[in-house]
C-alpha cells in the first residue's frame, strides 16, 4: 500500500531515474557497487553455507547427542531440560534455525552473517569438543549430557575474562575426573561415579530409584536424582566455591551480563549491517521502501534524525527541481569522471526544454562543457536556513551519482594550508587501500563560516583552466579540478562567499512544505508509537518554520518523555523559538501584512503565557498585534534600514485614510525617530532608543493589509545620496580652480541657485557661424568677454564621444547636469562650430595668461629690487588683473648701442677688451654681455664646426 | 572677471551703493586705527563679501587685493589627513572651515594659530594685525565654535577675526558677544532696479526702467542674482524690451511645479510622486530649508486667512525639525503630508458648507 502511494507521488523521480539508468547502461559506478554487493554477498553466503555445513554437521551431532534426552524414559527431565535450558541455549537454537533457513531468503543476509564473525572462533574450540565428545560413551547419563551441554554453551560464549576461563577450567576439570572414573559400561561408570560420591544405597529408597545387581550379588539401589536437582547442587556447589572468593562477584552473575552483553552486542551489529545493507541495496535498486527499522524498547542510542534521514533520492524532501537540478549537474561530470559519454544531444534537449518549461526560475543548467569537458559550473553552493536538508542532499546525491563523499565542515580546520591540502587531497587523489574505489566528491559543509583565505583557494582551484605545458610549472600549480564540488551554506550573502557565488550554480533551498514534512512525520511517528495527529504536526512544524532536525528533534523529545503530542503540548514547548535573524524583507512583510487568524493558530508561547491560555489565541486583536510586531522590530534591528524599507513602501500600501490623518501620523512617527537617531548618534546616549522599534508597531496598525504587499528594497536613499555627492563634487572642482578673485565672492550654495543658472544663459552668446576673422568689433568684445568669463568661472568645452556614436563638446566640468531638472525645458545651445571655436580660444587664451605670468616675473626679475616689496606687488596687481601691458611679442626691438664694440675683427675685439678689463670686471661685463644678448630675439652663438649656429627665440604665441 | 556681478562689485567703502550709513560708519572705525572682530550677517547676495573686502582695502590699501589660493594640510588627532584650500594676500586669508565638515576644529584652531603667532614685520607702515576672514560660520560645528571664542581672545593682539555668516542664530552668544556685528541687509528691489541701471549704463547700454523693476522682483532681493538675471537677458536679447521673458533657474520652476502638484490633489500617489521631485531637488544641492520656504511661499498662495496661519505653523514645526534632524527628506514629506491633509480637511469643509 505505502509503496503504490509512493510509488505515485515520485513517479516522475522515478522516470527520472530509469532515464539516468537507461542513459549510462554501462555506467560503472552503478555497476561497481552493483558488484559490489553481487560478489560480496554470494562470497558471504557460500563461506556462510560452508560453515553451515561445518555447523550443520555438528549441529546433527549435537542432535544425536541430545537425542537420548527424548528418549520416553525422561521425557519429562527432557523437556525441562529444554524449557529450563538457559538463554543461550536457546538461542542457539533460534540461530540454528536461522540458519537453515537464511540460505533461502535475502532478507536473512543479515543475521547470517553476523553469524559467521562470532563463529570463526569458537570453531576452534566446538572442534576440540568434537574430539572430546566421542571418547565419552553415547549413552550418557542425561545429567553428564546436561552438564556437558553447558560446557559446550560456556564454550560458545565467545567471551575471554579471566574468570570465565578459570570457571570453563574448572568445568573440564570437573569432565576429566569423570572420564578418569569411568571404567565399565554405563551403569557402572554411574554407580563407580556414584559411589563416588556416596549415593550407592543398601536400602531401597523413597523416591525414583532404580536397582543394580553387583557381580556379587549384591543389589544396591541407585537413587535417580532429578535433573534439575542436580544441576542446582552443582550450582551451589559452585557457588558455594565462589563464595569462597575467587570471584569477587559470582558466577553466574557475571556469566549473565557475559551474556547479555554479547546478546547486546550482536543485536547492534545486525541493526548496523542491516541499516548498512538496506542502504547500499536503496542506493542501488532504488526500490522498497519498507526500511524503517524496528523500534526498539530500550532507550535511544541514535538521534532520530540519524534514524529517520532519508537514505535514497527518492526519500528526499527538499523540492524536487532543486534535488533533480543538483543530480543533472553531477552527471554531467561523467564524462570527465567515469568517461561517460553525454547521451546523444536531441534527447537532451527535448528533456532540457521540458525542463526549462517546468521550472523557469531556477539558473539555467546547460549541459555545455568546457574543454576539459567539465559542466560550466564547477561548483554548486547549496544554500538555505538550516533543518531544510542540504547536507543530506548533497550526500545522498553524490552517493547515488557513484561517488565518494569526502565531507569537510566547520568542525575541521579551515585554516588556508590545511584546507589546501584538504581539498587537494579530495579532489586530486582516489582511496587506493580502502575498498570502495569510488571517485570523490567533495562536500564543504558551512562554508560560510570559512576564513577569506580557504575561500579564495577554492577559488583559485575552480579558475585554474589551463594546465602548463611544462611539467614544473604543473607540479607548482596543480592540476586542474576534475572533481565536482559541492558547497554548503546557510547564508549566501557573507561577504568571503562573494567571489564564489559568481562562479558557482547558487540552489537556494525553498522551505520545505509543511503537508510534506507533517506526513514524513506523522509516519515516524507511527513508527515510534507516539500518540499523535496530523493536526499537531502541522503546528509542530510551523512551530520550528519547517526546520526537519527541529522537528524529529522535538518528536523524540516528547518520545523519550512518553507524552502525547498534541496541539497543546506543542505550543506549550519552548521550540523553535531560534532567535532566527529575520531578513529585513521578511520584518516588512511582517510589518505590512494582517495576521491571518488561521494563519497564526500556533502563535508564540510568549503571547499564551502572558495572555489567558484557555481563551483561544486570536493573533488579530490589536494587543496580540502590536507585541508580535514589536518583538519582529527588536529582533531584526537595524532600526535604520527598517525605517528606509517602511519609508518607501508605505505609500504603496493600500488603507482607507480619508483625512490622510495616518499619513500624518506615520510622517510624525518617521520624523520623531529620525530625531532619535540624530541624537543617539550624536551623544552617543543611547537611553531613548528602545522608542524606535515602536515606529513598526505604528506602521502596522496603520497600513497592515491582507494583500500580499510588494516591497521594494530601499535603495532610492543611497542612490540619492551618490547623486548629491556627485553634485557636490562637480561644484567643488569648479569652485577648486576659479580665480580667487571670484571666488572669494561665491559659496556652494549661492554658485548653484544664483549663479549657475544665468551663467548658463550667458555663455550662450549668439555667434554667426562665420570665421572668426569676419566678426565685427562687437562680436570680438563678445566672444573674448565670453572666453574671460569662461576661464573666470574655470569651465571649458570639451569633446566627447556620446552614446550614438557622435562627438559633441560638452561643458567641463559638467554643471549643466547640477542645474538641469527634469520635464524642463532645454537651454539654448551653441552650435558645435562655435563650441569648438570656443573651446580652442579658451585653450589659447589660458597659454598666453600662463605665458603672461612668467615674463611678468622675468619682467619683475629685472627691474632692480630697490623698489619696496609692496610697489611690487601692485604692479603684478596690476599685471594680472588686466594682463600684460604690452605683450612680449607687441615689444619694438630697439637697436642696440653697439658703438664700442666696432671692431673689424671680431677676434682681436674679444681680445682687446680682455686686455683692458680686470679680471673680476672682465666677469661682471660678460655676464651683463651675456644677458643683454640672451634678451634679445635674435642672437646667435657661435659654435665651431655646427651648422645651427644661428638661434632663435620661438614663442608659442608666434605660432599660434 | 567679466561678468557684471564681479566687474562692476564696488571694492571700496564709499563707492557701496546702498546702506551708505553703515559703510560710513565703518570707514570711521577703520580710520580709528583699531577694529574689533567682526561678525557681519546678512540674506545671501546681500553684499556682505563685497563688504568685508571693502574693509580689508580700507585697511591694507590695493596690496589686499592680490590673491592667491592656498592648500593647507591639517592632521587630526586621530591622523587624519585633511586638506583645505584658502584665500590669501599677504594681509589676510580667508577659510571656509566647513568644507571639511566635523574636523572644522582642527582647522579653525590650527590656521588661526600659525597665522597669528606671527608679527607683521614691518607694522609701522602696515596695520600690526592680520585679518581672517571665516565665512559660513552658522555651518561650523559646535566644537569648532567653541574652539574658536578662546582663539579671538587669546590672539587679539596680532589678528582680526572677520566671520560672515546668513544668520546669527547658529552662532553661539559666546562668539556674538566678543563681535561686533554688523547687520548688512538686502537691498530694496528700487535699490536694485537702480543698481541695475547704473551697470547698464557703464556697459553702454540701456535698460527700460520696467525690465530692471521686473528682473528686480524675480531677483528675490538679491543683488547677485538680478545681477546675473541682467546680464543674461542682455545675452538673450539686445537691445531690451520692457517685456522680455527672464528666464528664472530650474529649480525655482521645478519647485513651483511640485507645490502646484501638492495643491492640485491630496493622496499618498501624490505623495509619492512629490516624493520622487523632493528627492530630485535635494540631488541637485538645493538646500532643505530653500525647498521648504519655496514650498510653503507657494502653498500660501493657496490658502487663505486661518488656513495660512496654521500652515506656516506646519511649516515652522518642520523646519525646525529639519533643522535638528538627520535627513532632510523625512521631514520635507512629513511637510507636505500635513499640509495636504490640513488642505484637505479645508476643502472638504468648504464642499459642507456648499451643499
Amino acid at each position: 500500500m505505502d509503496e503504490y502511494i509512493f510509488e505515485a507521488e515520485f513517479a516522475d523521480e522515478l522516470e527520472a531515474l530509469a532515464d539516468f539508468e537507461d542513459d549510462y547502461p554501462e555506467n560503472t559506478s552503478y555497476c561497481k557497487s552493483k558488484k559490489a554487493l553481487n560478489f560480496e554477498t554470494p562470497k558471504s553466503k557460500n563461506s556462510h553455507a560452508k560453515e553451515n555445513g561445518i555447523k550443520s554437521k555438528e549441529n546433527d551431532f549435537n542432535d544425536s547427542l541430545l537425542e537420548p534426552l527424548v528418549s520416553p524414559e525422561c521425557i519429562p527431565n527432557g523437556s525441562l531440560l529444554r524449557s529450563k535450558g538457559d538463554k543461550s541455549n536457546k538461542r542457539c537454537r533460534v540461530e540454528e534455525f536461522e540458519d537453515f533457513s537464511g540460505d533461502s531468503e535475502d532478507e536473512d543476509i543479515s543475521c547470517s552473517k553476523i553469524d559467521t564473525e562470532p563463529e570463526i572462533e569458537p570453531l576452534s574450540k566446538r572442534q576440540r569438543l568434537h574430539d572430546l565428545t566421542p571418547q565419552k560413551p553415547l549413552s550418557v547419563s542425561k545429567s553428564s549430557s546436561g552438564k556437558k551441554q553447558q560446557e559446550k554453551d560456556t564454550e560458545d560464549d565467545n567471551v575471554f575474562d579471566p574468570e570465565f576461563l578459570k570457571a570453563t577450567a574448572i568445568a573440564d576439570d570437573i569432565i576429566k575426573r569423570r572420564n578418569q572414573t569411568k571404567t565399565f559400561t554405563k551403569s557402572t561408570e554411574i554407580v563407580s561415579e556414584i559411589s563416588n560420591v556416596k549415593r550407592l544405597l543398601s536400602v531401597r529408597p523413597s523416591g525414583n530409584f532404580f536397582n543394580v545387581t553387583n557381580t556379587n550379588g549384591n543389589r544396591f539401589y541407585v537413587k535417580i536424582k532429578d535433573e534439575d536437582k542436580f544441576e542446582r547442587e552443582i550450582q551451589d556447589v559452585c557457588r558455594n566455591k565462589r563464595i569462597t572468593g575467587l570471584l569477587s562477584v559470582p558466577y553466574s552473575v557475571l556469566k549473565h551480563q557475559v551474556e547479555q552483553e554479547r546478546q547486546n552486542k550482536i543485536i547492534e551489529e545486525a541493526r548496523k549491517i542491516t541499516d548498512e545493507i538496506n542502504r547500499e541495496i536503496d542506493n542501488d535498486l532504488g526500490l522498497d521502501f519498507d526500511n524503517v527499522p524496528e523500534t526498539l524498547t530500550e532507550p535511544q542510542k541514535y538521534l532520530w534524525v540519524e534514524k529517520y534521514a532519508p537514505r535514497r533520492y527518492t526519500e528526499l524532501l527538499s523540492e524536487e527541481a532543486i534535488n533533480r537540478t543538483l543530480l543533472h549537474w553531477i552527471k554531467l561530470w561523467d564524462h570527465v569522471v567515469f568517461g561517460k559519454e553525454l547521451p546523444s544531444k536531441h534527447v537532451k534537449d527535448k528533456k532540457k526544454q521540458k525542463e526549462v518549461k517546468k521550472w523557469k526560475k531556477l539558473p539555467e543548467l546547460t549541459d555545455e562543457l568546457d574543454k576539459f569537458n567539465r559542466p560550466l559550473y564547477k561548483v554548486v553552493l547549496l544554500c538555505g536556513p538550516p533543518g531544510l536538508g542540504k547536507t543530506t542532499l548533497a550526500q545522498i546525491v553524490a552517493s547515488h551519482a557513484g561517488y565518494n563523499v569526502v565531507e569537510m565542515n566547520a568542525s575541521d580546520d579551515r585554516s588556508a594550508e590545511v584546507f589546501k591540502n584538504k581539498v587537494e587531497a579530495a579532489t586530486q587523489m582516489k582511496s587506493v587501500i580502502e575498498a570502495d574505489p569510488r571517485p570523490n566528491c567533495l562536500v564543504i559543509d558551512e562554508i560560510d563560516g570559512a576564513p577569506q583565505p580557504a575561500i579564495n583557494i577554492l577559488l583559485n582551484l575552480i579558475k585554474r583552466t589551463d594546465v602548463p605545458l611544462l611539467g614544473k610549472k604543473k607540479k607548482e600549480e596543480g592540476d586542474v579540478l576534475l572533481r565536482p564540488i559541492i558547497c554548503i551554506c546557510n547564508d549566501q550573502y557573507v561577504t568571503s562567499l562573494r567571489q564564489l557565488r559568481q562562479l558557482a550554480l547558487i540552489l537556494s533551498f525553498p522551505q520545505t512544505e509543511s503537508t510534506r514534512l507533517a506526513s514524513r512525520l506523522y509516519e515516524v511517528i507511527r513508527h515510534e508509537h507516539i500518540k499523535g495527529d496530523m493536526n499537531a504536526l502541522l503546528a509542530l512544524c510551523e512551530r520550528t518554520d519547517n526546520d526537519i532536525r527541529s522537528c524529529l528533534n522535538t518528536l523524540q523529545f516528547v518520545r523519550q518523555n512518553r507524552k502525547e503530542l498534541t496541539v497543546q503540548s506543542i505550543q506549550g514547548m519552548s521550540i523553535g523559538q531560534k532567535d532566527a535573524h529575520r531578513s529585513l524583507f521578511a520584518t516588512w512583510y511582517e510589518i505590512f501584512t494582517m495576521p491571518r487568524a488561521k494563519q497564526n493558530r500556533f502563535m508564540n508561547v510568549r503571547d499564551m503565557s502572558e495572555s489567558d491560555k484557555k481563551k483561544t489565541v486570536n493573533s488579530t486583536t490589536p494587543g496580540v498585534r502590536f507585541q508580535n510586531i514589536l518583538m519582529v522590530a527588536q529582533a531584526a534591528g537595524e532600526y535604520d534600514k527598517i525605517r528606509q524599507g517602511l519609508f518607501e513602501n508605505y505609500l504603496e500600501a493600500k488603507s482607507k485614510d480619508p483625512h490622510l490623518l495616518a499619513l500624518n501620523l506615520a510622517n510624525e512617527w518617521i520624523g520623531f525617530t529620525d530625531l532619535i537617531q540624530k541624537y543617539t548618534n550624536h551623544s552617543q546616549d543611547y537611553s531613548v532608543m528602545k522608542y524606535v522599534p515602536f515606529l513598526p508597531v505604528t506602521f502596522h496598525l496603520l497600513y497592515a493589509s491582507y494583500n500580499p504587499p510588494r516591497i521594494q528594497y530601499p535603495h532610492t536613499q543611497f542612490e540619492i545620496k551618490t547623486k548629491e555627492t556627485k553634485s557636490i563634487n562637480l561644484i567643488e572642482s569648479m569652485m577648486a580652480d576659479m580665480l580667487p578673485s571670484v571666488r572669494r565672492f561665491v559659496n556652494q550654495p549661492a554658485m548653484v541657485m544664483d549663479v549657475i543658472p544665468p551663467l548658463l544663459d550667458i555663455m550662450q552668446p549668439s555667434l554667426r557661424p562665420v570665421n572668426t576673422q569676419l566678426y565685427s568689433q562687437r562680436e570680438k568684445d563678445e566672444m573674448s568677454n565670453l572666453i574671460r568669463i569662461m576661464i573666470a568661472y574655470n569651465m571649458t568645452y570639451r569633446q566627447e564621444k556620446q552614446e550614438d556614436g557622435q562627438y559633441n563638446y560638452t561643458i567641463e566640468p559638467k554643471i549643466d547636469e547640477i542645474v538641469k531638472f527634469p520635464g524642463m525645458k532645454q537651454h539654448r545651445q551653441l552650435t558645435y562650430a562655435a563650441k569648438q571655436l570656443i573651446a580652442r580660444e579658451i585653450d589659447l587664451e589660458k597659454m598666453r595668461r600662463y605665458e603672461a605670468r612668467f615674463t611678468a616675473i622675468d619682467s619683475s626679475e629685472k627691474t632692480s629690487g630697490v623698489t619696496s616689496r609692496h610697489i611690487t606687488g601692485e604692479k603684478n596687481n596690476d599685471n594680472t588683473s588686466s594682463g600684460p601691458s604690452v605683450p612680449n611679442h607687441l615689444q619694438t626691438l630697439q637697436a642696440k648701442p653697439l658703438q664700442d664694440k666696432r671692431a673689424v675683427n671680431f677676434f682681436s675685439n674679444f681680445t682687446r677688451i680682455k686686455r683692458e678689463v680686470r679680471p673680476e670686471k672682465l666677469q661682471e661685463e660678460r655676464e651683463e654681455k651675456k644677458s643683454e644678448i640672451l634678451a634679445t630675439d635674435i642672437w646667435f652663438h657661435f659654435k665651431e664646426g655646427f651648422s645651427n649656429a644661428v638661434r632663435r627665440n620661438v614663442k608659442i604665441q608666434d605660432l599660434l | 572677471m567679466s561678468l557684471w556681478v564681479d566687474k562692476h562689485r564696488p571694492s571700496q567703502l564709499h563707492k557701496l551703493d546702498y546702506h551708505k550709513q553703515q559703510a560710513a560708519n565703518l570707514k570711521k572705525l577703520i580710520a580709528s586705527g583699531d577694529l574689533p572682530h567682526l561678525l557681519v550677517y546678512g540674506p545671501s547676495g546681500a553684499g556682505k563679501k563685497t563688504r568685508i573686502t571693502c574693509i580689508l582695502r580700507e585697511l591694507y590699501g590695493a596690496g589686499a587685493e592680490k590673491l592667491r589660493i592656498e592648500q593647507s594640510h591639517f592632521t587630526t588627532p586621530s591622523n587624519k589627513k585633511i586638506e583645505i584650500s584658502t584665500i590669501a594676500s599677504n594681509y589676510h586669508i580667508e577659510v571656509n572651515p566647513s568644507d571639511v565638515g566635523n574636523n572644522d576644529r582642527i582647522v579653525i584652531q590650527e590656521l588661526i594659530k600659525n597665522l597669528a603667532q606671527v608679527n607683521q614685520l614691518d607694522s609701522s607702515s602696515q596695520k600690526e594685525f592680520k585679518v581672517v576672514v571665516l565665512t559660513e560660520v552658522d555651518r561650523l560645528t559646535k566644537d569648532a565654535q567653541h574652539g574658536l571664542r578662546r582663539t579671538m581672545e587669546k590672539y587679539m593682539a596680532t589678528c582680526r577675526l572677520i566671520l560672515c555668516c546668513n544668520s546669527t542664530s547658529k552662532v553661539i552668544p559666546a562668539i556674538r558677544s566678543r563681535c561686533l556685528g554688523v547687520r548688512v541687509a538686502a537691498p530694496s528691489e528700487e535699490e536694485i532696479a537702480q543698481i541695475l541701471q547704473n551697470v547698464c549704463k557703464k556697459e553702454g547700454c540701456t535698460l527700460p526702467a520696467e525690465l530692471a523693476k521686473r528682473i528686480a522682483n524675480k531677483s528675490n532681493r538679491n543683488l547677485r542674482r538680478a545681477l546675473l538675471m541682467c546680464e543674461a537677458c542682455k545675452v538673450q536679447q539686445y537691445p531690451f524690451s520692457a517685456d522680455q521673458t527672464i528666464s528664472e533657474p530650474d529649480w525655482e520652476i521645478y519647485l513651483r511645479d511640485t507645490a502646484t502638484m501638492i495643491v492640485q490633489q491630496q493622496s499618498p500617489k501624490r505623495l509619492l510622486e512629490v516624493r520622487a521631485r523632493l528627492y530630485e531637488l535635494l540631488t541637485h544641492c538645493i538646500p532643505a530649508d530653500v525647498i521648504i520656504k519655496g514650498l510653503l511661499q507657494e502653498l500660501l498662495a493657496n490658502c487663505d486667512g486661518q488656513l495660512k496661519t496654521e500652515v506656516v505653523q506646519a511649516a515652522a514645526y518642520y523646519d525646525h525639525r529639519l533643522q535638528i534632524g538627520q535627513k532632510a527628506i523625512y521631514h520635507l514629506e512629513a511637510f507636505v503630508a500635513k499640509f495636504m491633509a490640513i488642505y484637505k480637511q479645508f476643502l472638504d469643509e468648504g464642499m459642507a458648507d456648499f451643499f
